[in-house]
C-alpha cells in the first residue's frame, strides 16, 4: 500500500511537472522543438545503426568481428591508438596549463595562442605538415639528420592526434588551476611542505577530476578520428578507416554498422563514466574568484626545465603551421621549392571555389542555430524541471560523444528514402504526404545540405550547451524571478536577463560552433553530393593524392575563413574581453 | 524563441539558393574517374562548347561502382566518364549503366567497346607498370623492378604503394593481372606436360587455346589462378606501406621518396614526371606481362539528365575531345584513331601486355575485392 501511495505521489509531481512547463507555452513549444530536433537529427540516426547492426546480417558478424585475429588486432590498434594519444595529449594540456598558470616564464602569451590553434585548424593541416617536415624524406629527419624516418603508424599517429587534441586538456585543466584556491597552497606552505610535496599532496589531487576527464575526452576523440590514420596510419589500420572503407569501397553499411557499434560502445561508456562520475568529483569550487593571488614557480631549476619542454613543444606546432603556409605557395613542398600561387588558383578560381562557399554558407547558418539550441537546451536543463531532463542533456551531448562515422551511416540508413505517410482513407488513390524528404544520397532535398546542415548544428551543439551550462549555474535565478515578479513571461526574461548575462558563453559558443562546423570532417564524409562540395572532403582527395601543395592552400584558406569569422563574431556578438574571458576560463 | 522565426525563414532562403543549378535548364553532372584536372578539363571545355552547365565529382572505380549501387533507385549522376571497363562491365551485369548506341563509337576499335550490348565505350588505353623512386631504389640497394617477383623483395618491406583494390580500378587491375598471370602459369605447366615446345605453348596461350589448366571453358580463369594471386598479393602485403583510396595516389607518394615503388598505370607515372618529378620517378614495366585498362564511358540507368548525358557520350568520343586529356599532361591513348597520340604517351607496342579478359574480370569483380577486404588488407605485417 504504501509504495502505492509513494508512486502516485511521484507520478503526480510528474504531472505538476509538466503542466507547469505547458503553462508556459513559449517554454512548452522550446521543449517540444528542441527534443524534436535532437530525436530527429541524432537520437533517430544512432538507433538506426544500433538496429542495422542486430539485423539478421549483423549478428553474425559480430561474433566474427570480435573473434578473428585480424579484427581482434584491429580493435587492440584502436584502443592502443586512443590511450596513448590520451596519455600524451593530457600530459601536454597539463604542461601548457602549469607553466600558464603556475610558472613564471616568457612567452607565455604566445604559448597561449599556439596551444589554441587546433581549434581552428582543419583536421590534415597536422598530419600533412607532419610529413612534409617527418616523413621518410622529411625536410627534418631527411633533409638535417639524413635519417629516413618510419613515421607511419603508431608513432606518427601519437604524435598527430596529441598535437591535434590536447587543446581540449589544456583549456579544462587551465580552467581548473586557475580556479583552484591559493589558500590550500598557503596553508600547506606554513604547515612547512615543500613545492613539490604541495605539488604532489595538494595541487594534482585537487585536478585529478579534470586530468581524468581530459584523458577520457582525448580518448574518444582520437579513436573517432578518421583523418589522421588515412594518411599516416600505414598498416596500422584502426576501427575508423575500416568503417570508412566498408561503406565507400563495399557500401557494406551492415559490416560498418557492426563495427560502428563496437566502436560506439567504448566511447558511449567513456563519456558517461567522464560526464556523470568525473563530474561529480571535482572538488574544485568554482563559486567566486579564488582569494589571494596564486604562489609562483620561481625555482629556476624547475622554472626553466619546464619553460625548455613547454617552448619546444610551442616551436613544434609553430614550425609545422609555417611549414604549412609555407607549403601552399610552392610547387612541390619539400621537392621541389620555387614560390608558385597556382595551388590558391586552384583553391579560389578553381574546382575549390564552391566547396569554399559551401562550406562557409552552411557553416554559418549552423552557427546561430547549434548556438541557441545549445543555450536554450542549456536554460532548460539548469532552470527548469521536468521528467527527461538528464535525458535532453544527454541527447544533447551525443553530437560530440558519437563518433562521426557513426553519426554519418546512421544519417545514410534513416535519410536516404523520404518518409512517406499514406493516408488510411483514399480508396485506390491513398493520399500520400512525405513526412521528410529524403535528405542524404542522390537528389536529395537541397542538394544534401539539409543533413550536413543538421550533422553540423548536433556536431557544435555540445560546445554551447556545455558553456551555457557553466555559465547559468553562476547566475543567481533570483535575478530571473525579479524579472517574473515584475510581470516578464518566461520568454521576456531569456532575451532581456538570461540571455545578456550569458552573452560570453553564448559567443564562445558560436566560435566553436563554427569552428567545428568548417573542420569537421568524418560526420560529414559519406553526405557530401555533386550539388553540395564540402573543403574539409577536398582537402582529403589533395592529401590522400599527395597534392600538399593545394591541400595546404585549402587549409590556409580555410583557417583565415574561420579567422575572419571569430572577427565578425566578437564585433556582433559581445565584447571582445568577456568572451575571452569564457574561452580562457571555460572548458 | 519568437527571434528563431525570421531565422528559420533566413536558412530557408539561403538553402534554396544552393542547388539552384540542379533544377531545370540544361545541366550535366558527370562521375568522373580519371584524375581531377582532367575532370576540370573535360567538363570545363564540354560547358563551353555545349552550354550545358556540367559539374562533376572524382570519385576512385571501386567507390563509383559503390555509389552506383547505394543510389541505383535515385541516381544523382547521370554519366559516368573513365576507369577501368572492368567496372563498368560489373556495373552493366546489375543494370547500374544503360546501353547506348553512339553513332561516333562506330570508329572506335570493337575491342574497346562492348559491341553487343553497347553498355559501354571506351575513351583511352594505358598499361599497368611500376613507377619507382630513383634515389629511394638507390639508398635501399635495389634496382628498378622489372617482374612482378621483385616486388617480393624483403628490401622493400614498407616501401611499396598500392591503391585497395575495393575502391580504385588501378589496384583491381594489378590484381586480375596476376590471376591472368596464375592463369597462363598453369597452363604452361600443363602444356609442357603434354610435351609442347615454348613456341608453340607461347603462340597458343596469346591466342587463347587452352587446355584447361589454368581457364574454365568460357576462357575465365579459374578458381585455382584467382587463389594464386591471392597468394601472391599476401606476400606482397608485407611490403605495402599502406592501401589509398585512389590508384594514382601511390605515385605522388614515391615522387616524395614516401615510398620506392608504386604500382600504378604508367601514363600517371608519366605525368608525375611532367609535373615535377622528372628525374626523379622512373617507369618500368614487369617482363612477364603487365595488364591494361580501357578506360570507360557509360550511360547511367535512369540518370536526372538522359539527354545530356549523351550528349556527353558523343563528344568524349570525338577525337577533339580525346586531344583534351594531353594539354593536361593524362598521356592515356585515345581510342578515337583520328585522336593526336602525344609522343610522351607509352607506346603499348612496346610493353608485354597480358590477355586481359574484361569480361571475366568486370564479373568476378565484387568477390575478389570484398575477399581481398576481408583476408588481405587488414592483415598485419610482420
Amino acid at each position: 500500500m504504501r509504495g502505492g501511495i509513494v508512486r502516485e505521489l511521484a507520478v503526480r509531481r510528474y504531472l505538476n511537472q509538466f503542466r507547469r512547463i505547458f503553462q508556459d507555452p513559449v517554454l512548452a513549444i522550446g521543449l517540444i522543438l528542441v527534443t524534436l530536433f535532437l530525436v530527429l537529427a541524432v537520437v533517430w540516426p544512432v538507433l538506426a545503426m544500433v538496429g542495422e547492426s542486430m539485423s539478421e546480417a549483423g549478428r553474425p558478424l559480430f561474433a566474427r568481428y570480435l573473434t578473428e585475429p585480424t579484427y581482434q588486432t584491429i580493435i587492440r590498434n584502436t584502443v592502443v591508438m586512443g590511450l596513448l594519444v590520451a596519455a600524451v595529449g593530457t600530459a601536454l594540456g597539463f604542461l601548457f596549463a602549469y607553466v600558464q598558470v603556475k610558472v613564471q616564464a616568457p612567452f607565455k602569451r604566445l604559448m597561449h595562442f599556439v596551444a589554441l590553434v587546433p581549434i581552428i585548424s582543419p583536421p590534415f593541416a597536422v598530419a600533412t605538415a607532419t610529413l612534409t617536415l617527418f616523413g621518410r624524406n622529411g625536410l627534418i629527419t631527411k633533409g638535417i639528420f639524413g635519417v629516413r624516418y618510419d613515421i607511419y603508424g603508431l608513432q606518427g599517429l601519437t604524435l598527430v592526434l596529441s598535437l591535434s587534441y590536447f587543446t581540449v586538456a589544456y583549456m579544462n585543466l587551465k580552467g581548473m588551476m586557475q580556479a583552484l584556491d591559493p589558500a590550500l597552497e598557503e596553508a600547506a606552505t606554513n604547515l612547512g611542505a615543500n613545492k613539490w610535496r604541495i605539488f604532489r599532496t595538494v595541487t594534482v589531487p585537487m585536478l585529478i577530476p579534470g586530468i581524468l576527464g581530459s584523458f577520457l575526452l582525448l580518448f574518444v576523440e582520437s579513436i573517432a578520428d578518421l583523418g589522421n590514420p588515412l594518411v599516416l596510419g600505414g598498416n596500422f589500420e584502426v576501427l575508423a578507416t575500416r568503417i570508412y572503407i566498408s561503406v565507400i569501397g563495399l557500401y557494406d553499411t551492415t559490416g560498418a554498422a557492426v563495427l560502428s557499434v563496437i566502436l560506439l560502445v567504448p566511447s558511449l561508456i567513456i563519456f558517461v563514466i567522464q560526464r556523470y562520475w568525473i563530474g561529480r568529483m571535482s572538488v574544485v569550487s568554482v563559486t567566486g574568484k579564488p582569494s589571494g593571488t596564486p604562489q609562483m614557480i620561481t625555482h629556476p631549476w624547475v622554472r626553466w626545465p619546464l619553460f625548455a619542454v613547454t617552448m619546444g613543444v610551442t616551436l613544434l606546432i609553430i614550425l609545422i603551421y609555417a611549414t604549412l603556409f609555407v607549403g601552399a605557395f610552392v610547387e612541390v613542398p619539400g621537392v621541389n621549392n620555387s614560390f608558385t600561387l597556382s595551388h590558391f588558383d586552384f583553391v579560389i578560381n578553381g574546382y575549390g571555389s564552391e566547396a569554399m562557399t559551401d562550406t562557409t554558407l552552411l557553416s554559418a547558418i549552423s552557427t546561430p542555430i547549434a548556438g541557441l539550441l545549445g543555450i536554450l537546451i542549456a536554460f532548460l536543463v539548469v532552470r527548469k524541471e521536468f521528467p527527461g531532463r538528464a535525458g535532453l542533456d544527454f541527447a544533447g551531448m551525443l553530437g560530440i560523444a558519437v563518433p562521426g562515422t557513426i553519426i554519418g551511416i546512421g544519417y545514410l540508413l534513416v535519410f536516404n528514402n523520404p518518409l512517406d505517410l499514406t493516408l488510411p482513407f483514399g480508396g485506390e488513390n491513398p493520399l500520400t504526404i512525405t513526412l521528410i524528404p529524403k535528405l542524404t544520397g542522390g537528389r536529395a532535398v537541397l542538394g544534401g545540405a539539409l543533413a550536413i546542415v543538421m550533422v553540423f548544428v548536433i556536431r557544435s551543439i555540445p560546445a554551447a550547451l556545455r558553456s551555457g551550462v557553466a555559465s547559468l549555474s553562476q547566475i543567481d535565478p533570483a535575478i530571473e524571478e525579479a524579472s517574473i515578479s515584475l510581470g516578464a513571461d518566461n520568454a521576456r526574461t531569456f532575451r532581456k536577463i538570461t540571455l545578456p548575462l550569458i552573452r560570453p558563453a553564448f559567443l564562445s559558443g558560436l566560435i566553436y560552433a563554427f569552428a567545428r562546423s568548417m573542420t569537421s570532417l568524418s560526420a560529414i564524409i559519406f553526405l557530401t553530393t555533386p550539388q553540395t562540395k564540402i573543403m574539409t572532403q577536398q582537402i582529403l582527395n589533395e592529401t590522400e593524392n599527395g597534392r600538399y601543395g593545394n591541400a595546404f592552400a585549402y587549409c590556409v584558406i580555410l583557417i583565415l575563413i574561420v579567422l575572419v569569422a571569430i572577427s565578425v563574431l566578437y564585433l556582433t556578438v559581445g565584447s571582445a574581453t568577456g568572451a575571452e574571458r569564457t574561452l580562457e576560463g571555460g572548458g | 524563441m519568437r527571434r528563431r522565426l525570421p531565422l528559420l525563414v533566413i536558412v530557408a532562403l539561403l538553402l534554396s539558393v544552393l542547388p539552384a543549378q540542379a533544377q531545370g535548364g540544361d545541366t550535366l553532372t558527370v562521375l568522373c574517374t580519371p584524375q581531377e584536372d582532367w575532370c576540370v578539363a573535360m567538363t570545363q571545355a564540354f560547358q563551353e562548347q555545349t552550354g550545358i552547365a556540367t559539374s562533376y565529382v572524382r570519385m576512385s572505380s571501386g567507390e563509383s561502382l559503390a555509389r552506383l549501387r547505394a543510389t541505383a533507385d535515385n541516381p544523382e549522376f547521370s554519366v559516368w566518364w573513365g576507369g577501368p571497363a572492368d567496372g563498368f562491365i560489373a556495373a552493366a551485369a546489375e543494370g547500374l549503366v544503360e546501353p547506348y548506341e553512339s553513332p561516333n563509337a562506330a570508329v572506335i576499335d570493337p575491342h574497346y567497346k562492348d559491341a553487343e550490348n553497347f553498355t559501354w565505350t571506351g575513351v583511352y588505353v594505358g598499361a599497368l607498370g611500376f613507377c619507382s623512386n630513383r634515389e629511394i631504389l638507390d639508398e635501399l640497394g635495389v634496382e628498378p623492378p622489372t617482374s612482378w617477383q621483385d616486388l617480393l623483395n624483403p628490401a622493400l618491406q614498407g616501401n611499396i604503394g598500392v591503391a585497395h583494390p575495393a575502391t580504385s580500378g588501378t589496384a583491381f587491375t594489378a590484381f586480375w593481372t596476376n590471376v591472368t598471370l596464375a592463369a597462363d602459369s598453369l597452363e604452361r605447366a600443363a602444356m609442357e606436360e603434354q610435351g609442347m615446345d615454348a613456341d608453340a605453348i607461347a603462340e597458343a596461350l596469346a591466342a587463347g587455346e587452352y587446355v584447361g589448366a589454368g581457364y574454365d571453358e568460357t576462357g575465365a580463369p579459374n578458381q585455382e589462378a584467382v587463389d594464386m594471386a591471392f597468394e601472391y598479393f599476401a606476400q606482397l602485403h608485407q611490403n605495402i606501406l599502406q592501401y589509398t583510396r585512389s590508384g594514382s595516389a601511390p605515385g605522388q607518394m614515391a615522387g616524395t621518396g614516401e615510398i620506392a615503388v608504386a604500382i600504378i598505370f604508367s601514363h600517371d607515372c608519366v605525368k608525375l614526371q611532367q609535373e615535377g618529378f622528372e628525374g626523379i620517378l622512373v617507369t618500368t614495366f614487369p617482363e612477364e606481362g603487365t595488364g591494361y585498362e580501357i578506360g570507360g564511358m557509360g550511360i547511367i540507368t535512369n540518370g536526372p539528365e538522359p539527354e545530356a548525358a549523351r550528349v556527353w557520350y558523343d563528344w568524349a568520343l570525338t577525337a577533339d575531345a580525346q586531344a583534351i586529356g594531353p594539354t593536361v599532361n593524362s598521356l592515356q591513348l585515345p581510342t578515337n584513331p583520328d585522336a593526336p597520340v602525344s609522343e610522351l604517351s607509352v607506346n603499348l607496342a612496346d610493353v608485354n601486355l597480358i590477355r586481359y579478359n574484361f569480361q571475366a574480370a568486370g564479373e568476378s569483380r565484387t568477390a575478389i575485392v570484398e575477399r581481398f577486404d576481408a583476408e588481405i588488407a587488414p592483415q598485419p605485417v610482420d
